[in-house]
């Protein structure tokens, strides 16, 4: 086993908001071909047929508002465009903005990305540690459904927003690694921003949850559980001590938050030695929001459920056998070689209880198809040494 | 080792009174969903869809979420104290009931019988 398998001990999970892989991350492929982001040609139709090119001019707020449609029914027009033929040619995301605000200028702006120096957080960790050329979202909607791929292996037959409910024999990747003796945990930022996973988990196992002032406790105090994921605040709001600002970097809130935070996240595991010797930390998004990606979702293993037509929303109904929209994903570790690009391989939510499972558990059967079927990446940690020479972040 | 400057976002980014997304939204529905199965006592009497802002949600998700840790943490029944000792072995419920009974049988029995009490048990249990 490489030295870094060896040491490690925790994995962490930061599961962000609704950017797509060429919005943040799409300008690095001007500083390395090797990841697939973007030449700065790609383009989609307007709502008047006219080709419209993605610009280097994405704003940290105020830009995408309305907050791009990303529901099933929108995200299937940006993945197939109008193509009587069902062709995956990523050519509806203008038209699709077009249709909240009916404003041909301003559904452009969904081409729009940020370059690298606007981001110096993600981009410094992508090409500090590895980057995913290939990780795409679970299912080509929303947030609820895509986060319980990352949760449980599978969304249960969900595609949509709506409360979803455990089938057996499939178990939370937190109650299986406390059934097996094991410590895992669900940090929430503080209780008024709480959770994306309430109807299952916080109202169930509330005793599962950790606020994010815990987390840096925990990483203080070298008493992190086995396995962590780190949900960001999803609002602005007030708070004992003052004001909370959202840092989930979902549109409209302010993208910078966001990178103080994972900066946040970062440090507290970075300034722990014994910690930062014995964690991974995988920073990923949840869906692409409605935002531009050029790389067409490819198909996948089916989860064996079905939805409706009704259910989807487009007339068809989906058999969970091809993968959302592609995000940003980053594995940061000190036994991963600097500018690791993980290219011709693919992975999405449910990589992440099948590593988790896989390192963890070993041979854990209860698992959904999908997760079965799932890449998973610990074999990033390759490094017989480890490194010191990992960057730090300055929040103060 | 590098140290990286990450610039702050400015005040003006902070806005309580922005509109819900479709986020959290759907939060919210899902926080009254689990606020439903809480005590009664334990409800926060919010209608949510008077709740307009993302300050708003989040007082409201705030109050509901630490309502289920409490109560999650607060034992649903209180377990029976038994009436001191229980010389038939019937809960004390069924004993409070018939206390009046019980206690004219058990003066009648001690008329009855010389034997003490734990030989009058033991001999039932051998039946």
């Amino acid at each position: 086993m490489p030295p870094g398998l060896d040491n490690l001990k925790h994995i962490v999970v930061l599961m962000m908001e609704n950017r797509s892989f060429d919005h943040m991350l799409g300008a690095l492929k001007q500083q390395d071909g090797r990841i697939d982001g973007l030449t700065g040609t790609e383009s989609n139709p307007d709502s008047n047929g006219n080709p419209a090119t993605v610009q280097p001019l994405a704003e940290f707020q105020g830009q995408l508002d309305p907050d791009p449609d990303h529901h099933f029914p929108a995200v299937d027009l940006q993945i197939f465009g109008d193509d009587g033929n069902r062709t995956a040619n990523m050519q509806g995301f203008v038209k699709s903005y077009f249709h909240q605000r009916e404003d041909v200028n301003h559904s452009k702006k969904i081409l729009y990305y940020f370059t690298p120096d606007k981001l110096p957080v993600l981009t410094t960790l992508a090409t500090e540690f590895a980057v995913f050329n290939g990780w795409f979202s679970s299912i080509p909607g929303p947030t609820i459904c895509n986060r319980a791929f990352a949760h449980y292996g599978t969304s249960f037959g969900q595609v949509s927003m709506d409360i979803f409910y455990i089938k057996e024999p499939f178990k939370s990747i937190y109650e299986r690694m406390i059934n097996a003796q094991h410590t895992s945990k669900l940090y929430y930022y503080d209780t008024a921003s709480s959770t994306m996973e309430v109807v299952n988990l916080l109202q169930h196992e509330p005793q599962l949850f950790g606020t994010y002032p815990q987390f840096l406790k925990d990483c203080e105090n070298g008493t992190l559980p086995e396995y962590s994921f780190v949900e960001p605040n999803y609002s602005d709001h007030d708070t004992d001590s003052g004001e909370e600002l959202a840092n989930d970097q979902h549109p409209d809130h302010h993208v910078q938050a966001g990178e103080l935070f994972i900066a946040s996240v970062y440090n507290a595991i970075r300034q722990n030695p014994d910690l930062w010797k014995s964690t991974a930390l995988l920073v990923v998004y949840d869906e692409h929001g409605g935002i531009y990606d050029h790389v067409p979702p490819p198909a996948c293993t089916p989860d064996g459920y079905v939805a409706s037509a009704n259910d989807t929303g487009t007339g068809r109904e989906f058999r969970f056998d091809r993968l959302g929209v592609r995000v940003p994903a980053i594995l940061i570790s000190p036994w991963i070689p600097k500018g690791t690009v993980v290219s011709g391989r693919v992975f999405e939510h449910a990589s992440i209880p099948a590593t988790v499972t896989n390192f963890f558990l070993k041979n854990y059967e209860q698992r959904s198809v999908r997760e079965k079927a799932a890449d998973t990446f610990l074999d990033l940690l390759t490094l017989s040494k480890m490194r010191t020479d990992a960057p730090e972040f300055d929040i103060d | 080792m590098k140290l990286i400057k990450v610039p702050k976002p400015p005040a003006s980014a902070m806005n309580k009174d922005r509109p819900i997304s479709s986020l959290l939204k759907t939060q919210l529905l899902h926080v009254q969903k689990a606020e439903f199965r809480l005590p009664a006592r334990a409800q926060t009497n919010i209608y949510i869809n008077a709740i307009k802002t993302e300050g708003e949600a989040a007082e409201y998700i705030r109050q509901v979420t630490t309502n289920l840790h409490k109560e999650h943490a607060t034992p649903a029944v209180k377990p029976r104290r038994r009436l001191g000792k229980a010389k038939t072995g019937v809960f004390e419920i069924a004993a409070a009931a018939a206390t009046k009974r019980h206690t004219k049988s058990n003066a009648a029995r001690k008329k009855r019988s010389s034997k003490p009490a734990r030989a009058r048990r033991t001999k039932r249990k051998t039946k």
